[in-house]
């Protein structure tokens, strides 16, 4: 760390460069902080684009973190609708797309994320979901559509939330998904089953084991084909992940392949260079590899836990997981790195979609808790996780029990 | 008798059944209201998060932390201020305790 900054630069306008933002002034620091941004709006929020935005409960602007006055009152430098064209780490400068140069003491990338597109579905009536913008545009599209139908490529979170809001605005769906279940990826397949179950209930069609092979545009919509037939809709939703903004450290040693690499202070092998948010990989010891995360919370601490590394304060450690979804009224939640791979005990029943899943180390410590429509088991989890408070298999299965005050009074003996 | 919000005390809950660190929903006219005792200290909020109207009863009560067990957004429970996000806050109903009785006054 060549001595205590001057001069930062966050690089991105999601909720890890916002959180960056924040904690450098709330820790008192007083030098510049510039904000660079590649869209025209003020970081924002991104879990509504996906859930309000699209039913109408929120607009764009309520999504923004900080309104605009802030950025004047905080003093920090918001440069908007500019990207970044050149880094160059040994130098500490960075060149925008219209050549001004950035020099900074300490730099943090949190570029995010963009949709990942697939060839041939494109164009009028076919939308991608990242941002604000994409938002709108679906919105817009959903607007007019009660009783019409939208397709959906792709069951994970971003394509079940988006049937979710069509189905509240009265829009037909079909989910089109390769695997078996949706959420297959992060749950598995038997908990993937609750909530395709949960989809199902409300209405929407499931075509699971389906590829989309093509795109043929009809006179009043779509027709989708797929390896095992057609969907005929009046617009598509292209769900089906996304691809880390890694350009930025490309030009640089910093290794970022699938993911900036950095370590427990979001510091990567450059001294002066953070990474935070979806574009990052920070390294998991009990996983024992380095992990890209694409959840909110996470980007939030690390955007923080970064500025605390710049102003060479402690962090302790990688940031706990945590995440959630919301599909209709149900919420689904997650503690720690669950693996879908792995056994799990579970509380509550799975028939009635209202469980927890807990994943337990050989000593009985919970590793991870992941829930629908049980939130209080996740923070009963959180805080035996803080704790280290060992459960047993009885215990967790046990509903009459409360779980947090047994494990904290067994630990405490 | 009229509180700080205009609206009429109502007597909600007995002190003696809000334990310290105890956290208690009750219904004050049409409003709902959360009670939170912490280390002695009584105070009462709208029953509602912020970020999505979820019964703040719901959460949690650790210390000072009351943590909505919807999304685990995070407020000082003595004032009511946002933890994570910061920017946020609970929204106050003026609260006393009188002869062990916990009254509260929403607005009208």
């Amino acid at each position: 760390m060549p001595g205590f900054p001057r001069t930062v630069l966050l690089l991105g306008g999601g909720i890890a460069s916002a959180a960056a933002a924040e904690t450098l002034r709330a820790e008192g620091f007083e030098g510049r902080i510039l904000l660079v941004t590649d869209e025209e709006h003020p970081p924002y929020e991104r879990p509504p684009l996906s859930k309000e935005v699209l039913t109408g409960s929120k607009t764009g602007a309520d999504c923004y973190l900080r309104p605009a006055a802030w950025y004047g009152d905080n003093e920090v430098e918001l440069v908007a609708e500019t990207r970044i064209a050149s880094l160059d780490t040994a130098d500490n400068r960075a060149v925008t797309g219209e050549g001004r140069e950035i020099s900074y003491d300490a730099l943090l990338i949190a570029t995010g994320g963009r949709a990942r597109r697939l060839p041939g579905l494109a164009g009028e009536r076919v939308f991608y979901l990242r941002d604000l913008d994409d938002a709108a545009a679906l919105r817009e599209g959903l607007a007019g559509l009660r009783g019409g139908r939208m397709a959906v490529l792709g069951g994970g979170f971003i394509g079940c939330e988006a049937a979710a809001a069509a189905r509240t605005l009265g829009v037909e769906a079909t989910i089109i998904e390769m695997l078996d279940e949706c959420l297959q990826v992060p749950l598995g397949p038997r908990l993937g089953r609750a909530v395709s179950d949960i989809h199902r209930g409300r209405g929407v069609e499931l075509r699971m084991r389906e590829r989309v092979t093509g795109l043929v545009r009809g006179a009043g919509g779509l027709r989708v084909e797929t390896d095992r037939g057609t969907v005929e809709c009046d617009l598509l939703v292209v769900a089906a992940g996304m691809i880390p903004n890694t350009e930025a450290a490309e030009d640089s040693p910093i290794p970022a392949a699938g993911g900036v690499a950095v370590d427990g202070d979001c510091r990567t092998i450059v001294g002066n260079v953070f990474a935070a948010g979806d574009v990052a990989a920070q390294f998991q010891p009990d996983a024992g590899e380095y992990r890209r995360v694409e959840h909110h919370d996470t980007a939030a601490r690390q955007g923080a836990a970064a500025a605390r590394g710049m102003l060479g304060l402690e962090n302790s450690g990688p940031v706990p997981h945590w995440f959630w979804s919301d599909q209709y009224q149900h919420t689904i939640q997650s503690q720690g790195l669950f693996d879908p791979q792995a056994p799990y005990v579970l509380r509550g029943s799975l028939s009635e979609r209202r469980f927890t899943a807990f994943q337990l180390s050989e000593t009985g410590r919970i590793r991870a808790a992941l829930t629908v429509d049980r939130p209080r088991d996740i923070l009963a989890a959180r805080k035996l996780m803080a704790a280290g408070a060992p459960v047993t298999r009885e215990m967790v299965e046990d509903e009459d029990l409360d779980l947090r005050r047994a494990a904290l009074a067994g630990a405490a003996v | 008798m009229a509180g700080d919000g205009g609206g009429e005390w109502l007597k909600v809950y007995d002190l003696d059944d809000l334990w310290e660190g105890d956290m208690a929903g009750v219904q004050a006219g049409s409003v709902k209201v959360v009670l939170v005792n912490v280390d002695g200290e009584v105070r009462a909020y709208k029953d509602r998060c912020p970020h999505q109207e979820w019964p703040l009863s719901d959460g949690d009560l650790d210390g000072e932390v009351l943590t909505c067990v919807n999304h685990m957004w995070e407020f000082n429970a003595l004032t009511g201020a946002g933890i994570n996000p910061a920017d946020s806050a609970l929204v106050p109903i003026p609260c006393q305790v009188t002869d062990g009785a916990i009254c509260v006054a929403p607005p009208d």
